[in-house]
């Protein structure tokens, strides 16, 4: 993994990448997102692939949703840019997609759920803030 | 590397090993004894059979699967070959045989679950159910939650499960007797008429095959890889099961053969009695691994299945909500889930029977879809263009087809009662509930229909009565409230009706105040509304003019103005043609809240019209060359088309120096709507309303599209978009489309 490009002026709100799951997490993230007005947003949705065995979620309807969340994103942030990542590994292809559009950093909201619904889910949050390698913004969850 | 090529990461050894991990399970390590009783040593040549039928369907399921590499597999094909009758019986019939054979495989797990530990019957439960109920809900479980097995655990359990059995195979050699086999009674003790209906039973071992199909979208390099991975492990499966079912009865003599766990059985009996019991354990889990491994890819092709026919609506999509953390298609899994414990509660004590439904609901799907590659060709399919082909067409599909169909016929009367209630109960789905929601229409009943003079009167009434309301006709809705009006809005919905092969229904919507029950109104309606026939009658009799069909219906309601949509929505229609004045009722302070939500996701066309006579006969369309005058453009090719309306098209710009190009841009706007023969006015000043006030002075008729989103709103809310409507003698039609629909209606629904 690359090291984060060095910005000019270090702005963090400069080009921010969000990770969306579908239409409603996309919309209460964009939403809790735009009172701090970041310059540019890309919408990042990540298809959970088995790669080698056939995936439980169609992938066209994965696709599916997708295109949902990335609409819900352009309710808020009309000009957001949209892309998509196919992979196994959730936070890996987070900070993959982050190298690619260069993202001055990556926000989330934690999706919240007891401990054993994180537990069964995978805890994202844990591993996307301790092994990232450019700045993650976490926003409140209201 | 291209997304598309990112969410294709199935390889050629993936795709095997979900055939013959699908298959291996089923067949050999449950099936055996039970067969050999009812047939006999010539089980074997069941077998066989099984995978020589299996072959020809593998053929043509190759072929379409390269050339439609799509979620759901034989249900996709069939639906868009012969349509959303058969549509309907494959995907119901794949997605019921799958729970159907995933309750066998579970029933098989419990079996030799309990030559490891001893489970305790639960209620009408015995412990072998009981069994097969805790694997159904442990793999309903894993699929629910969507835990991802590591990438090649598949392929290391059909390696492993191929390695046991090639042991099995060699060790059995030494030990198998063609004494054993002929001792009881010879070859065909049971007569050789028991040979095809133990067919039947042993065929759900071949169902996997076609789940790889399942799965095309996902492979790399399908057009290579996808009939390899189909033909060779029906091929690999076929000779696997006809080797070791020998080699079985040559072991155990076949009346002995356990009904339960007949490989645990042989090889106890094989190996030497030192590791006998060594031996026994190993196939015992080996069989868990075979069982539970079809059981979890049968669940998880049910819902691509579910998937494919929620997008057609042959289901409800309710069934294809993701899950929000697990990002699975749950309630698909869930329902799934509680047919197979059901199956396995009410049919488990008869492990044959479940074999046999499994079977005879694929043979029926296979045979479909023989037929569908014989549609496909010969309709010549836009777009089909598979890239590898049956041999030897048109025998391969129409031996497949035969033969699926031909089995049935040789089976036992329960599975046969099953097929038959099954298919009509299947076809009921469809009259009853799918007809009315999928537009989809088949590439057969497509090319009948078409061709209504070539094809015998027979045929082409059956495909009209088949095919989908969603495609039969474009809707036209009326709303007759006002008689002052009702006579010109029946005529415009009419033109447009007839523009587009389509049919009106005049809806006379009957308020009554909220303190009165619709249920009492509904009895009284000639004293409360007594001129309410009256006006539909006169509906019909303008409606006479038009080459149309007219539908009237009374409705009673204490909103008449949301009963407009609510209408609206529950006819389909695509067009709602209303009348427009400030003295409406439903602006009289009933608006509010819910009629803003219901005005900003406008369910379909709007034409709005404010009456002041209808004449046609000169037509002004304003525009300023967006897609928010498409609709008024269409409605006035309508008028042009049936009533020889001249058209104007007025567009107004800022600066004459722009005119040049104006008319070039308006002129391409209005060829590309059908109007290349209208009249183009290219206005100065940008004053849009002045221009169109001017120039309405010589037309009768202006046509106004929505500039922005919420045009009705406003205008019904008292507050006008447009001065100009008040301010000009000519009649005005507001044309106003929903400027957004959601992805999902817009990708599957009118699209």
């Amino acid at each position: 993994m690359d090291r984060p490009v060095e910005h000019e002026d270090l702005d963090l709100l400069a080009h921010v990448l969000l990770p969306v799951a579908d239409k409603e997490d996309a919309l209460s993230s964009a939403t809790a997102l735009e009172p701090y007005q970041p310059d540019h947003v890309t919408a990042l949705h990540v298809v959970e692939k088995g790669q080698g065995v056939p995936d439980k979620t169609p992938v066209a309807q994965s696709e599916a949703v997708a295109e949902e969340s990335f609409e819900a994103v352009r309710m808020v942030f009309p000009d957001a840019d949209e892309h998509t990542a196919y992979s196994r590994d959730i936070v890996g292809a987070i900070f993959d997609a982050a190298a690619e559009v260069d993202a001055s950093a990556i926000v989330y909201r934690s999706r919240g759920g007891n401990r054993i619904v994180q537990f069964l889910s995978g805890d994202r949050s844990l591993k996307l803030i301790t092994t990232a390698e450019r700045p993650v913004i976490a926003l409140p969850r209201v | 590397m291209s997304e598309e090529e990112l969410a294709k990461d199935l390889g050629l050894v993936s795709a095997m090993t979900i055939g013959i991990g699908t298959m291996i399970g089923a067949g050999i390590f449950v099936l055996p004894g039970i067969a050999a009783q009812r047939a006999g040593p010539v089980v074997v040549l069941s077998f066989a059979l099984g995978g020589f039928i299996a072959v020809f369907n593998a053929l043509s399921v190759s072929e379409l699967g390269t050339a439609m590499p799509k979620a759901g597999g034989a249900y996709y094909f069939i639906n868009r070959s012969l349509g959303p009758v058969f549509g309907s019986i494959s995907g119901l019939g794949d997605w019921l045989g799958l729970a159907f054979a995933s309750a066998f495989y579970t029933i098989g797990f419990g079996q030799y679950l309990g030559e490891l530990i001893e489970l305790p019957s639960v209620l009408f439960l015995n412990s072998i159910q009981v069994g097969a109920v805790l694997a159904g809900v442990a793999f309903v479980g894993v699929n629910y939650i969507g835990a991802k097995e590591t990438g090649g655990i598949q392929t290391i359990i059909v390696a492993i499960l191929l390695g046991i059995l090639t042991l099995f195979a060699v060790v059995g050699w030494f030990s198998f007797d063609w004494g054993t086999v002929t001792g009881s009674g010879g070859l065909t003790p049971l007569g050789t008429a028991e040979i095809l209906p133990a067919t039947g039973l042993v065929f759900v071992s071949y169902l996997g095959y076609a789940k790889i199909a399942t799965v095309a979208e996902e492979m790399r390099n399908p057009g290579r890889n996808l009939p390899i991975a189909i033909v060779g492990s029906v091929v690999i499966v076929s000779v696997i099961y006809t080797i070791l079912v020998t080699l079985m009865i040559g072991i155990v003599p076949w009346p002995e053969l356990d009904l339960e766990a007949p490989v645990a059985q042989a090889a106890e009996v094989a190996f030497p009695a030192a590791v006998a019991g060594l031996a026994m354990t190993v196939m015992t889990v080996a069989a868990l691994l075979a069982t539970a491994s079809s059981a979890n890819a049968s669940i998880l092709a049910s819902a691509r299945i579910n998937f494919a026919m929620g997008r057609d609506r042959i289901v409800s999509d309710w069934l294809n909500q993701i899950h929000p953390r697990f990002a699975t298609p749950y309630r698909s899994i869930i329902v799934t889930g509680g047919m197979i414990v059901l199956f396995i509660a009410l049919l488990g004590r008869d492990v044959g029977l479940l074999a046999e439904a499994a079977s005879v609901l694929h043979l029926i799907v296979f045979a479909l879809l023989n037929l569908a590659v014989i549609v496909f060709r010969e309709t010549d399919y836009p777009g089909y263009d598979p890239d590898f082909e049956v041999p030897l067409y048109p025998i391969v599909p129409i031996l497949g087809a035969t033969l699926s169909l031909g089995l049935i016929a040789f089976m036992e009367f329960w599975p046969q009662v099953i097929a038959v209630g099954f298919v009509i109960g299947a076809v009921a789905w469809y009259l009853l509930y799918a007809r009315r929601y999928t537009p989809i229409q088949g590439a057969l009943g497509e090319y009948i229909r078409e061709r209504p003079d070539e094809m015998p009167d027979v045929a082409v009434s059956a495909a009209e009565a088949a095919s989908p309301e969603a495609t039969a006709a474009y809707r036209v809705m009326v709303p007759v409230a006002n008689p002052e009006t009702a006579d010109e809005l029946i005529a415009i919905g009419c033109t447009m009706a007839e523009q587009n092969d389509g049919v009106v229904h005049a809806v006379h919507i009957v308020e009554v105040p909220d303190q009165t029950s619709l249920d009492y109104v509904a009895d009284k309606l000639d004293e409360i509304d007594p001129d309410a026939s009256e006006r539909l009658a006169s509906a019909v009799e303008t409606a006479a003019a038009y080459d149309v069909e007219i539908e009237t219906h009374t409705v009673v309601s204490h909103r008449s103005f949301q009963e407009i949509f609510a209408s609206a929505e529950r006819l389909k229609a695509d067009t709602v043609v209303m009348g427009w004045s400030p003295r409406r009722p439903w602006t009289t302070g009933r608006t509010g809240g819910p009629l803003e939500e219901l005005t900003l996701e406008l369910p379909c066309d709007f034409l709005v019209f404010k009456d002041r006579g209808l004449d046609p006969s000169k037509i002004l369309l304003p525009t300023a060359g967006g897609p928010d005058s498409d609709l008024s453009a269409e409605a006035a090719k309508a008028f042009r088309d049936l009533h020889g309306s001249t058209v104007s098209v007025l567009h107004v710009i800022d600066e004459e120096t722009e005119r040049a190009e104006a008319m070039g841009f308006i002129g391409q706007w209005a060829a590309e709507h059908g109007l290349g023969d209208a009249n183009l006015l290219v206005e100065t000043g940008g004053d849009i309303e002045g221009e169109i006030r001017a120039a309405a002075a010589d037309h009768s008729l202006v046509l106004i599209g929505a500039t922005e989103r919420g045009l009705l709103i406003r205008l019904l809310g008292d507050s006008l978009v447009y001065d100009v409507v008040d301010q000009i003698d000519q009649s005005v039609l507001l044309a106003e489309r929903p400027a957004k629909r959601s992805i999902r209606e817009r990708l599957f629904r009118r699209g």
